[in-house]
């Protein structure tokens, strides 16, 4: 079976290209056959981050239809059993991609035949990202220690939570369901999805619950990056703590990664951080975050497409 | 889904089991305060000025009724009173004396005693209507529905007990064949479902709610048979 990860969250620069590259060797080199994605389009560097310079082929490709089959798309890495599929020459944004071939590339996504397919997708919350992350029902969000990231990451899930909620409901009920939500909580309430899920549970009972049945078969996990030794180990579980309290959906925490400033000489010298420093604190923490999510397991594919 | 603060009890505001000890209830205001506190890197971006003042005065009162003796016990008469907290039993509480109250959870997991299942068969034995739909030569979404109803078993007991998707359970229900699984499938899940309400014999009721599906999913023309 294929563990599809979607990568996200935080902001710019929060450390996900940096986590994708190291999960993915590190899963690679537990003999798992994994491929990496940068979906991060239009700011694509997965692939100087595992030692890919000069791509050949990219998801361009694919999109513009150069190359028919996505597996063709892939390129080897110097890595044994790490793949990946290259964001570089792509000045498209994924959240301009056309309907049709976000489908497109969800369906071809999920039949690659990997062990683990890690997607970077970059910070965005754009409606095709957040079908990125729904393509699997796990998820991992990355933030940093500080308010803006944070901010992110209770965004990002809210915005999942309210993509999903949309899904299920076509143009014209989805249009009511709005009205009904308004009338009910007054301005701006629309935009918060407990109100819309208050009103679910009334007007539709049935749809209520398959909502409740996704939510609770979500399985997010939180990564916080780039902690320095001053910070406050227990942020991490306390932000999920409260997104599971206020917002009713699970996250779980699965790990802090400390700060070292070696990470930023291993990227620019573009050596693998791991390799170089193996006994720093950051490395051991990136070891610990590999073998937990090499045990979590979670179904593909929520989205069906008719 | 919504978890409105407001409307937990003083112990859910606290996360704490309702036979906390002082140290715990304690310890756990700490903890909330780090959470909620304005310069709280968690909450800053979370909730506006009034909602976090909200928060804090709830927290604030729980905290001072729990810490204080007589005023938890008041508290906890409330709560048995509506329900939420079950009164310590007699007899029960003589011999296991460290937890004496369980906090009742909220809607749709009408809790069952543990031994039930006997107390589920005399149920069937002896209801009129589970046996006249038992005698039917065809079963029905709505037939499963109305012994689960008739027996007093919530949907979401028999998806924790048999582990089968909601989804399913609900489509196996209202006979939505476009939403059940493979028939290889489906005969486990309503076998599973069944047993779980301890209606008998699995294989006979099983058989006769398949039939019945794949006459309707002929008239329906959907390809699943
Ligand atoms: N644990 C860490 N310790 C120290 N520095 C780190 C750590 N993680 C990431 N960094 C630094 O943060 C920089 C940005 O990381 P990265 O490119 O992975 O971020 P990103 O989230 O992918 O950004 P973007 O959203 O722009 O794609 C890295 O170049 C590195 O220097
Ligand atoms: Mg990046």
């Amino acid at each position: 079976m294929v563990h599809i990860w979607p990568i996200g969250g935080g902001k710019g620069g929060s450390g996900k290209s940096f986590l994708t590259s190291s999960l993915g060797r590190l899963l690679a080199g537990l003999g798992k056959k994994t491929l990496l994605v940068d979906l991060d389009l239009g700011s694509a560097n997965l692939h100087t981050l595992v030692d890919v310079p000069y791509p050949e082929k990219s998801f361009s490709d694919f999109i513009r239809k150069k190359i028919p089959l996505l597996e063709d798309v892939v390129s080897e890495t110097p890595v044994p059993n790490l793949y990946i599929i290259s964001g570089a020459h792509d000045n498209l944004d994924i959240a301009n991609l056309p309907y049709e071939q976000k489908v497109k590339i969800l369906k071809a996504i999920a039949r690659l035949d990997y062990d683990w397919i890690l997607l970077d997708l970059g910070a965005g919350t754009s409606f095709n990202t957040l079908d990125f992350f729904l393509i699997s029902q796990n998820s991992m969000f990355i933030t940093t220690p500080e308010p803006t990231s944070i901010e992110n990451v209770y965004r990002l899930v809210r915005a999942i939570y309210f993509r999903r909620i949309r899904h299920y409901f076509n143009a014209t009920d989805f249009k009511a369901l709005e009205e009904e939500v308004l009338r009910q909580f007054g301005e701006g309430s629309f935009n918060n999805p407990d109100c819309i899920m208050e009103v679910i549970k009334e007007a539709h009972p049935e749809k209520n619950l398959l909502l409740e049945n996704d939510f609770n078969s979500f399985k997010f996990k939180l990564v916080l990056n780039q902690l320095r030794k001053h910070d406050n180990i227990a942020l991490g579980s306390q932000i999920c703590k409260i997104i599971e309290k206020h917002l009713g959906l699970q996250v779980d925490f699965a790990g802090n990664i400390a700060f070292d400033d070696r990470v930023h000489d291993a990227i620019c010298q573009r050596v693998s951080f791991l390799d170089r420093y193996p006994y720093t604190r950051t490395a051991y923490d990136l070891r610990e975050l590999s073998k937990r999510i090499a045990q979590f397991t979670g179904q593909q594919l929520l989205i069906r497409y008719t | 889904m919504k978890k409105d603060f407001a409307k937990l009890n003083y112990y859910e505001m606290l996360d704490i089991k309702p036979d906390a000890a002082f140290f715990e209830i304690r310890h756990a205001y700490n903890a909330a305060l780090q959470i909620y506190e304005a310069d709280s890197l968690v909450s800053y971006s979370f909730f506006s000025r009034e909602e976090r003042k909200e928060i804090l005065n709830l927290l604030e009162k729980a905290y001072s009724t729990l810490i204080n003796g007589k005023g938890r016990k008041n508290y906890d008469n409330q709560l048995m009173q509506t329900g939420v907290l079950a009164s310590p039993g007699n007899k029960a509480a003589a011999r296991k004396p460290a937890c004496i109250y369980d906090v009742k959870r909220q809607s749709g997991t009408t809790v069952l005693p543990k031994n039930n299942k006997a107390a589920l068969r005399a149920n069937v034995a002896q209801n009129k209507r589970i046996n006249e739909i038992l005698s039917k030569d065809e079963i029905s979404g709505a037939d499963l529905k109305a012994i689960r109803n008739e027996l007093g078993v919530a949907i979401e007991k028999i998806a924790s007990e048999t582990r089968i998707r909601m989804d399913y359970l609900i489509g196996m229900e209202e006979n939505k064949i476009d939403r059940l699984p493979a028939v290889a499938f489906l005969k486990g899940f309503v076998k599973s479902y069944l047993k779980c309400l301890c209606v008998e014999p699995v294989e006979g009721i099983c058989a006769r709610y398949i039939e019945g599906l794949a006459r309707m999913g002929k008239n329906n023309e959907t390809g699943v048979f």
